[in-house]
């Protein structure tokens, strides 16, 4: 397994038709780090996640992955994860969970030894492995959608808002088995929220976008102490203190 | 994991009543011998038990089905492949529409005596029937289901490297075949129709035209 890289996203703009999504974006993501992006809706943030997988293409500037220029999707560094899960209802979820190797062309026996080493990974061993998303929570359809972008064995994952339609307390949870699977993958994440408490819970930099067109308004470092899942930061001072530090930004800014 | 409806019964007290008493009047009328037109409940039973039993019935049936096959699989093949086509390139859209539009909704039925002019009384009508019948709605079912297809599914292939092929092999294809069984009753329905019209009018043909 290869270490974690970087992004560094370099003056990308975005237009579409008459409207400027994105104006001068530069944000460097450092290799390992957590980065959330958040903005009010419409901000172009989950353009801009789109801009990096390299499904919607910059007008302007330019963004590296590692050492890849992004020119198109399909980049073998990184995964997205999905907000409705993006899940094939007509497979299982281990057939899912192999679909990104599937598509790259791994032989077999190979994706099969890969989706179930992933599916164990995001909790989802056994005879989870059979089931068909709709007989899932969504939950763990999300943790079929980890699963799968796992089994790929990216250095970046790029989460857009991936806990946004899953209720408050699987959401605590799943937040907490993502923090324990990144600390120990050691992969880059940059994730889409709209929660201020997600953004300052997982991250350890929050980038604020400004409304449309979208800039880089403000970052905001998350000097909190980790392991997180581990230290019930949540009930923190420091916390409390940095959920309101965050929506004082975005308050001044609607 | 969700618990299976259980299926309603076929017929409840009221329908099986109402089935008797229709077979008891059908037979009155048949016994009264008012025209050759309509025979007595027991002589037709005892007339398709015959045809069951010296194996005409089957083999009429397994005709039938076989000329449907016919005509059905290539407009299935033909029919799918067209509507990905159409539902992915809006040219191509743009171009075609408008025919197989107008071809859908224009009476087909009609056309049967025109095939039957063409092919002369034989299978290829019925099959060609039910290939234009069944052409049309696939096509625009396939079309309207690319169209359809959710985009995060494409965005999701495509991140992991889907070209074209694998996306109308992974994607479009699956998501539009396996996953609409309101395609499959109209299809169903629509074949019945097919067949029913070919076969009514071949009747027809080979009545009025006993020499050929």
């Amino acid at each position: 397994m290869t270490g974690p890289v970087g992004i560094a996203i370099e003056g990308v703009s975005k237009r579409f038709g008459a409207v400027q999504a994105l104006v001068d974006i530069d944000i460097h993501v450092k290799a390992g780090e957590f980065l959330a992006l958040i903005g009010p809706s419409g901000c172009g943030k989950t353009t801009l996640l789109k801009c990096v997988s390299g499904l919607v293409a910059a007008d302007g500037g330019r963004i590296v992955v590692g050492s890849r220029t992004v020119t198109g999707p399909g980049g073998r560094e990184a995964s997205l994860v999905f907000q409705d899960f993006a899940l094939l209802p007509w497979a299982t979820a281990r057939e899912n969970a192999e679909f990104g190797l599937l598509l790259r062309g791994a032989p077999a026996a190979e994706r099969t030894a890969a989706a179930r080493q992933a599916l164990a990974k995001v909790g989802l061993a056994g005879s989870f492995e059979d089931a068909y998303p709709s007989q899932l929570s969504g939950g763990m359809q999300q943790r079929v959608g980890l699963a799968r972008a796992l089994a790929v064995n990216p250095q970046v994952l790029l989460m857009d808002e991936p806990f946004a339609s899953i209720d408050e307390q699987t959401r605590r949870i799943l937040q907490d088995d993502l923090l324990r699977l990144w600390s120990d993958e050691r992969k880059t994440v940059v994730l889409v929220t709209h929660s201020m408490e997600e953004a300052i819970y997982l991250s350890d930099r929050v980038v604020v976008l400004s409304p449309r067109p979208g800039r880089v308004h403000r970052a905001l470092d998350v000097p909190l102490p980790r392991p997180r899942e581990a230290l019930d930061v949540r009930a923190s001072a420091e916390f409390a203190r940095l959920v309101d530090e965050l929506w004082q930004i975005l308050k001044k800014m609607q | 994991m969700t618990p299976l409806l259980t299926p309603e019964p076929a017929f409840d007290r009221a329908g099986l009543a109402a089935l008797a008493g229709l077979l008891i009047v059908w037979e009155i009328l048949g016994r009264l011998q008012l025209t050759i037109f309509i025979p007595s409940a027991s002589s037709v039973a005892a007339a398709w038990w015959e045809l069951l039993n010296n194996g005409t019935l089957l083999r009429s049936a397994g005709s039938s089905l076989f000329s449907l096959a016919k005509g059905f699989i290539p407009a299935a093949v033909l029919g799918v492949a067209l509507g990905l086509a159409m539902g992915r390139f809006p040219t191509l859209r743009e171009v075609l529409d408008g025919w197989i539009n107008a071809l859908m909704s224009a009476p087909l039925s009609a056309l049967v005596p025109v095939l039957i002019a063409l092919f002369g009384v034989r299978d290829t009508v019925v099959a060609a029937t039910v290939f234009l019948f069944a052409f049309f709605v696939i096509v625009v079912n396939t079309m309207t289901g690319v169209r359809g297809t959710e985009r995060s599914l494409v965005d999701m292939a495509r991140s992991y490297g889907a070209g074209e092929t694998a996306l109308f092999a992974r994607i479009y294809l699956p998501a539009n075949t396996f996953l609409i069984p309101e395609l499959y009753a109209v299809i169903v329905s629509v074949l019945v129709v097919a067949l029913l019209c070919a076969s009514v009018v071949q009747a027809c043909e080979r009545a009025l035209v006993r020499w050929k």
